[in-house]
C-alpha cells in the first residue's frame, strides 16, 4: 500500500511528498465542463468509463455533471463491486463474464444495482440466464460486436443476430443493446480516426438495423471514446459514449483532444546529478507506468525523458540549473496505467493540497 | 485495493482469475540455491527486495541462509515496511534526497540499522545537517556507476571527495561503496562471469582509492542475481543486491539453477474464432512489456499480443484452453508486475497453501 507523508490542506503542490499522483481538480472540472456540455445539448449521452481512474469521488464528479445517461461504464466486475459500493446504481461492466464464481457475483451485485455486461457466445447465455433464474435476478446483456480491435466478440449482421435472438428468448435475461470497441484510437492520426471510427460504428448501426427488423428493440448502442466521441455522438442510432480518458487527459490523447487539459501527473523529485546534462528522478517505470509509452516531464524546459527504470527516471538535459532536490512534474502517458499503480490521488486546486482521494478499485482486475 | 484471500486447500483450478501465485517449491529451491552458494564464503546475500515486496519472503530467505541476515530496499517506504516486518538490518540502495524523506530515515534509524547511499555533496550535507538535528548517526555508503549510467560517482577521485566529505562529518557513519550491475543480454556464462568481475572491479577500484586516502570502506554492496556467483570469485565480503532470483522470470532463465516462481493465473473467457483464444488478463496486472509471457506446459500455444485487460493467444488445436479452461502465465520480468497485486495466493503442486499480503506494494515515497 502506498504511504506518503499526508501534508496539511493547503499545502503548495511541490511540497507533496514525491512521488505523488496529484490531481488539478480546476482542470478536472473544466474538462467535465467541456465533456459534459458537449452531451447535454444531445438526444446521444455520455457513460463515464471508470476504468482510467478507478475513483468514485471523480465519478460522482461526472455523474454530477450534466449530458449523461446516469451510470458509468467499468472493465472489470471486481471494479463494478467497488463502485456499486460507493453508490453507483448503473454499471456497464464491458467486459465478458464467463466463469461460474464470477457470473454469481454479477447476479448478487445486480440485487443492488442495474448491472449490464457483454456476451459473444451461446454458451455464455445459457449460463447466465440459468444463474439468473436460479438467483431470482435479471441481468442486462449487450452483444459485443466486433468491428476492428480483433479480441473478443461476434462478428457484425448474421452472428451477432443470431446472439440477440438467443439473448430474447433466454429467461432472466433483457437484450440490453450493442456495444463495440473501437480500438487504439489514439495511435492513429486525425484523418484516420475519422475514417475508421464511422467505418467500425457503422457496422454496429447497420447490425442494430438487421436487429430490429425481428422486431427486437435494440434500447442501447454504446461506442466511442474520447478521441472521437463527436464522431460517434454525430452517427444517428447512437445511443451513449463510453469515455473515459477526457477527465483526466494524459499523453496518448493530449494531441487528439486540445479541448481539454492534462489534469494528473506525478511529482518526481531529483536525486542524483551525475554528469553535466543528465538528472535522476526518483520516479520509474512502477510509479509512472510507461508498458506502451513514455511520459513527458512538463516544467523543466528542454528536458527529455530518455529511459525509464524501475524506479528511476533518466533526464536528458539541454539546460544548466536543474539540481538535486528540484522536483519534476511528469505526464503520464497513459493515465489508466499511472492511476492503476497508485493508492491515493492527492487533488490541489490552484496549487494548494485541496483533498486526498482514495482510488479504492486499483488492483480489481477480478 | 484488492482482498482476495481463498481457502488454504483451495485447488488452483478453483481459484478466481487473474491471480498471481507463489510456486512455494520453485521459491524454496531458489532461496536453497543461494544458502548453498554462499554458506562458506566471505560473499553474502543481501537480498533486494524491491522484487518481491515481502516481508516474510524476506525472512524466508534470511532463515535458509547465505545471508548478512538484512535486506536492500529501493525507497524509504520499503524499508519502513521492511523494518515493521521484523527485518532489522536495511539497505536502501537508492538516494534519498527530499529532506522531508531524511527525517523520516532519521525515525528509522532509531528501531533498526538502516543505511542509504549517496552520490552528491548536497544530499551528504542535507543529511548531515538534518541526522546532527534528530541526534542520530546515518550510515551511508557512496553509489559507484558501472554500468547502469544512471546516479553513482563516475570516477574514484569522486569517490574519494565524497568519501572525505562524508568521513568528516557529523551525523554521519562513513561505511563504503555500492553499486547497481546491469547485463545487457546474455551470450554465454563466460562473458556473463567476465561482465560481472569488470564490475566489480570498477566498484572494488573505487573502494581501494578511499581507503588509500586513509578512509575505512568496509562495506561493499554490488552485484545482481546475473552476478552472484561472480562475486565469490572476487575473494572481497561483498554483499550481493540479488533480487530477482526469488521470483524469477523467464528473461533469466539462463540462470538454470533458478525456476520461476511467480505465475498468473489466467481463464479462457472467449474463443471467438479458430485457433484464437481470450484470456483475462492484460498488461494492467502484469505488466509484462516489453516481452510477452509465455504459457506453462502448452508448446502448441503462442502469445499474440496483450492488450490493456486482455491477452489474445494462437493454438492450432481446438479442444485446447476452451471457454471456461485456465493456463498459467510465466512472466518476463517479476519486479513491475509483483507492484500491481494486493496478495500473493502461495500454492503448492496445485493446491492453496497460504496467502500472503504484498505491503510493499505502491511503497513510492
Amino acid at each position: 500500500m502506498e504511504r506518503p507523508i499526508f501534508k496539511n490542506i493547503g499545502t503548495a503542490a511541490e511540497d507533496l511528498d514525491p512521488s505523488s499522483l496529484v490531481v488539478d481538480i480546476g482542470a478536472l472540472e473544466a474538462n467535465i465542463a467541456t465533456m459534459h456540455s458537449y452531451f447535454e445539448a444531445l438526444d446521444v449521452k455520455l457513460r463515464p468509463h471508470v476504468d482510467s481512474h478507478l475513483c468514485p469521488a471523480i465519478a460522482h464528479m461526472q455523474l454530477g455533471a450534466s449530458g449523461t445517461v446516469a451510470g458509468i461504464g467499468t472493465t472489470t466486475l471486481g471494479q463494478a463491486e467497488t463502485f456499486v459500493q460507493a453508490g453507483f446504481t448503473d454499471v456497464f461492466v464491458t467486459n465478458v463474464v464467463v466463469s461460474a464464481q464470477k457470473i454469481a457475483r454479477l447476479c448478487a451485485l445486480s440485487r443492488q444495482a442495474k448491472m449490464t455486461i457483454t456476451v459473444d457466445n451461446q454458451t455464455n447465455v445459457r449460463d447466465l440466464s440459468a444463474s439468473a433464474v436460479q438467483k431470482g435476478v435479471t441481468l442486462n446483456v449487450a452483444i459485443d460486436v466486433d468491428t476492428s480491435l480483433h479480441r473478443f466478440g461476434v462478428g457484425p449482421g448474421g452472428p451477432a443476430v443470431e446472439l440477440a435472438k438467443t439473448i430474447v428468448n433466454a429467461e432472466s435475461l433483457e437484450f440490453a443493446g450493442l456495444t463495440t470497441y473501437e480500438g487504439k484510437m489514439f495511435e492513429k492520426d486525425t484523418e484516420a480516426i475519422a475514417t475508421e471510427s464511422r467505418k467500425a460504428i457503422q457496422q454496429v448501426l447497420d447490425t442494430r438495423q438487421d436487429i430490429e427488423k425481428l422486431g427486437i428493440d435494440v434500447e442501447m448502442v454504446s461506442v466511442g471514446g474520447t478521441c472521437n466521441y463527436e464522431i460517434a455522438a454525430g452517427m444517428s442510432g447512437v445511443t451513449e459514449v463510453p469515455a473515459g480518458t477526457y477527465a483526466l487527459m494524459d499523453g496518448r490523447y493530449r494531441s487528439h483532444c486540445p479541448q481539454f487539459q492534462p489534469a494528473a501527473h506525478i511529482l518526481g523529485i531529483v536525486v542524483s546529478t551525475p554528469e553535466d546534462g543528465i538528472a535522476i528522478m526518483d520516479a520509474g517505470g512502477k510509479t509512472i507506468g510507461a508498458d506502451i509509452g513514455q511520459p513527458t516531464v512538463e516544467n523543466i524546459p528542454g528536458v527529455t525523458v530518455r529511459s525509464l527504470s524501475a524506479e528511476h527516471g533518466n533526464l536528458v538535459l539541454s539546460e544548466e540549473g536543474v539540481s538535486v532536490g528540484d522536483k519534476v512534474w511528469v505526464l503520464p502517458w497513459d493515465v489508466g496505467l499511472a492511476f492503476n499503480l497508485h493508492d491515493y490521488a492527492q487533488v490541489v486546486r490552484d496549487g494548494r493540497l485541496e483533498s486526498v482521494w482514495d482510488l479504492p478499485a486499483r488492483g480489481r482486475y477480478r | 485495493m484488492d482482498t482476495y484471500r481463498p481457502l488454504p486447500g483451495t485447488p488452483i483450478q478453483e481459484l478466481d482469475t487473474p491471480c498471481l501465485m507463489v510456486d512455494l517449491d520453485a521459491v524454496e529451491n531458489n532461496f536453497s540455491a543461494v544458502a548453498d552458494m554462499f554458506r562458506d564464503s566471505s560473499a553474502k546475500m543481501r537480498q533486494h527486495t524491491k522484487n518481491i515486496k515481502s516481508p516474510r519472503l524476506a525472512r524466508m530467505q534470511i532463515d535458509y541462509g547465505g545471508t548478512v541476515g538484512g535486506v536492500c530496499t529501493a525507497k524509504l517506504a520499503e524499508a519502513e515496511v521492511m523494518v515493521e516486518g521484523g527485518v532489522t538490518d536495511v539497505l536502501i540502495a537508492n538516494q534519498v534526497a527530499d529532506r522531508e524523506k531524511i527525517i523520516r530515515l532519521c525515525a528509522l534509524v532509531r528501531r533498526a540499522d538502516v543505511k542509504i547511499c549517496v552520490d552528491s555533496q548536497k544530499n551528504v550535507l542535507d543529511i548531515s545537517e538534518i541526522a546532527t538535528a534528530q541526534g542520530v548517526e546515518i550510515g551511508v555508503a557512496i553509489e559507484v556507476d558501472t554500468s547502469m549510467g544512471r546516479a553513482g560517482v563516475r570516477s574514484k577521485e569522486e569517490g574519494v571527495a565524497l568519501a572525505k566529505l562524508a568521513d568528516s562529518l557529523p551525523g554521519i557513519k562513513f561505511l563504503g561503496v555500492m553499486s547497481h550491475q546491469h547485463l545487457e543480454e546474455f551470450t554465454g556464462n563466460e562473458n556473463r562471469l567476465l561482465t560481472a568481475m569488470g564490475y566489480y572491479e570498477i566498484c572494488l577500484g573505487v573502494r581501494k582509492a578511499i581507503e588509500e586516502a586513509g578512509i575505512q570502506a568496509s562495506f561493499i554492496s554490488s552485484g545482481e542475481t546475473f552476478s552472484y556467483d561472480a562475486a565469490i570469485q572476487t575473494g572481497e565480503p561483498i554483499e550481493v543486491e540479488g533480487g530477482t532470483y526469488a521470483l524469477m522470470g523467464t528473461r533469466y532463465s539462463y540462470m538454470e539453477e533458478f525456476e520461476v516462481a511467480n505465475k498468473i493465473l489466467s481463464t479462457v473467457i472467449s474463443r471467438p474464432r479458430p485457433g484464437v483464444v481470450i484470456g483475462d488478463v492484460g498488461t494492467r496486472a502484469a505488466s509484462c512489456t516489453p516481452v510477452d509471457p509465455t504459457v506453462e506446459n502448452m508448446p502448441g500455444v503462442t502469445v499474440d499480443r496483450i492488450l490493456d485487460n486482455h491477452i489474445v493467444l494462437n493454438t492450432d488445436d481446438a479442444n485446447e484452453l476452451k471457454v471456461g479452461d485456465k493456463f498459467v502465465l510465466l512472466p518476463d520480468y517479476q519486479d513491475m508486475l509483483v507492484n500491481r497485486w494486493d496478495q500473493y495466493v502461495a500454492v503448492r503442486k496445485g493446491f492453496v497453501e497460504e496467502v500472503w499480503d504484498i505491503p510493499g506494494r505502491g511503497c513510492y515515497h
